[in-house]
């Protein structure tokens, strides 16, 4: 679990960096810009140049190379799965063949090519929110989802969501251990009963701490709505980095669609 | 034959080649095409939108209601954390959690926690995506949440007993669940090749973890339900599972004349 908090922390966010300065509004409308670019890119090298330049970035914030790999242990494993799947079921120009288990399999030249483009798309997908979120604390990316048009009740939820998941980690890392302790997950069946009263717990401490947070908003004058304030004003500094990086990947994005084509 | 085969080798390399199941039910950034991309965030902001007036309903009514729902849906996606082992694939799943939400709160409401949820898993897990976050509301917060909780309210009025009705509703939401992501997997990437035949791929590469976690899921949700009921039923009320005034609900005070 203290695995768990150390993901959801947003410390490296909190960094003095060039990338944790700039405005969440502006980090969010480029990181929505790379990945629409992402899957609109008909070949496989604007995806790898954007994850390469993600990685590249997330790297200098000081994110550990551990975290990293940690992260993007199941989008490589998707990645690996769509990369076979496209191979040997999609395309029809037979590119090699193998016999396994005594079948057939034929890999063709478009499966293979759509499987590297769809794989590439995964990974650089990925490395985009995981850039996002490691320059940008969790709030903050919620506030600038304000701007582009996220209702209000939904944000109070988010926040809320945010604010006390560490609170329930915390919780459940030390009914892990008791249960542990008393040997909770020994067997199947002790193990899924020990899992009920694990959640059964989560949700009644999750209750208690509502009536708690409920009352201490209620003294602050809460009546149904958490009051979250004007967003600032876009500084024109934001919006000349904000231009000058939507023109980098735009030719960025030409480029490779041209020359790979 | 030889297609045959060659499909089952298929199975074979994706049920080994999964990492995690319990990841695998999110669609991963960069999969689905724009216009599959758009169509399905059509239908998830529909749905949420719905939540959200809910929410605002509710919360207008009672200010309690709005702290309550984050709470219990970040204690959801806590759950949804927990890790759960999978025998027959020799590894560990994690439960969807949209079946005890959806008994919890409601499935719109529930669609709203599992939006949240899901950004979070995406910027933070890198399970799912932006892009992607349209088909994954779609699949684990509508299709789960509703199957979930309209199995749950037949079960009950079928007459069986409250922790038959949720085990029943977390079993099938969880299915649905995948289901729901096999469909717009293979809606998305079957190509020139058949739709069904795509369908039927993914989903039977699914079958033999989720057929097991499922039913682990079912038992999960089914102890969760019992150990509230036993130990605060009052909460259950205060969910409208009861319909009796909530008395966790901070009451008015008169007030000074």
């Amino acid at each position: 679990m203290s695995l768990l908090s150390e993901i959801f922390s947003d410390l490296f966010a909190r960094q003095d960096h060039i990338l944790t300065r700039m405005d969440p509004r502006t980090k969010l409308i480029i990181a929505l810009g790379a990945l629409c670019a992402v899957i609109f890119s008909r070949t496989a090298a604007f995806p790898l140049a954007v994850l390469v330049l993600c990685l590249a970035a997330t790297l200098a914030v000081g994110v550990p190379k551990r975290l990293l790999g940690l992260r993007l242990a199941a989008p490589l494993g998707i990645a690996l799965v769509l990369l076979v799947l496209q191979s040997v079921m999609a395309g029809t120009t037979p590119l090699w063949s193998f016999v396994a288990l005594g079948a057939k399999v034929t890999v063709t030249r478009e499966g293979l090519l759509v499987g590297l483009l769809l794989a590439s798309r995964v990974l650089a997908g990925v490395s985009v929110m995981l850039l996002l979120s490691a320059v940008t604390p969790a709030h903050r990316i919620f506030h600038a989802m304000r701007m582009l048009g996220a209702p209000q009740g939904w944000v109070e939820i988010a926040m809320l969501m945010y604010r006390y998941i560490f609170v329930l980690l915390d919780l459940t890392a030390e009914v892990v251990a008791a249960q542990k302790v008393r040997l909770g997950y020994a067997g199947m069946r002790r193990g899924l009963s020990s899992a009920g009263q694990l959640g059964g717990t989560v949700i009644l401490r999750a209750m208690d701490q509502a009536v708690s947070t409920n009352q201490a908003m209620r003294v602050r004058g809460y009546t149904g709505s958490i009051p979250l304030g004007p967003l600032p004003a876009f500084a024109a500094r934001e919006g000349w980095i904000l231009g000058a990086v939507g023109v980098a990947l735009a030719g960025l994005f030409f480029a490779t669609e041209a020359l790979c084509k | 034959m030889a297609k045959g085969r060659t499909d089952f080798l298929l199975l074979l390399t994706l049920a080994l080649a999964l990492p995690s199941t319990g990841q695998a039910m999110h669609i991963s950034e960069g999969i689905l095409p724009p216009k599959w991309a758009a169509l399905w965030y059509a239908i998830a902001i529909f749905f949420v939108a719905w939540g959200l007036r809910d929410l605002r309903v509710k919360s207008a009514r009672e200010p309690f209601f709005k702290p309550m729902v984050g709470l219990i849906g970040a204690a959801v996606f806590v759950i949804s954390c927990m890790p759960i082992p999978v025998p027959i694939a020799g590894t560990c799943s994690h439960p969807c959690g949209t079946g005890m939400a959806a008994i919890l709160i409601g499935p719109t409401l529930s669609v709203v926690v599992s939006s949240v949820a899901l950004l979070l898993q995406a910027l933070f897990l890198a399970h799912g995506g932006l892009t992607t976050l349209g088909g994954n509301i779609v699949s684990m917060g509508i299709a789960g949440a509703f199957t979930g909780w309209a199995v749950f309210r037949l079960s009950r009025r079928a007459g069986l007993s409250p922790w038959a009705a949720a085990f029943l509703c977390g079993m099938f939401s969880d299915w649905a669940t995948y289901a729901a992501t096999s469909f717009e997997l293979a809606s998305a990437l079957h190509g020139n090749s058949s739709f069904l035949h795509m369908f039927a791929a993914i989903g039977a590469s699914f079958l033999p973890t989720q057929l097991p976690l499922g039913i682990f899921e079912g038992v999960v949700t089914a102890g969760v339900y019992r150990f509230i009921a036993v130990r605060r039923p009052s909460l259950l009320e205060c969910l409208g599972v009861e319909a009796r005034r909530c008395p966790l609900v901070p009451q008015k005070t008169g007030g000074a004349k």
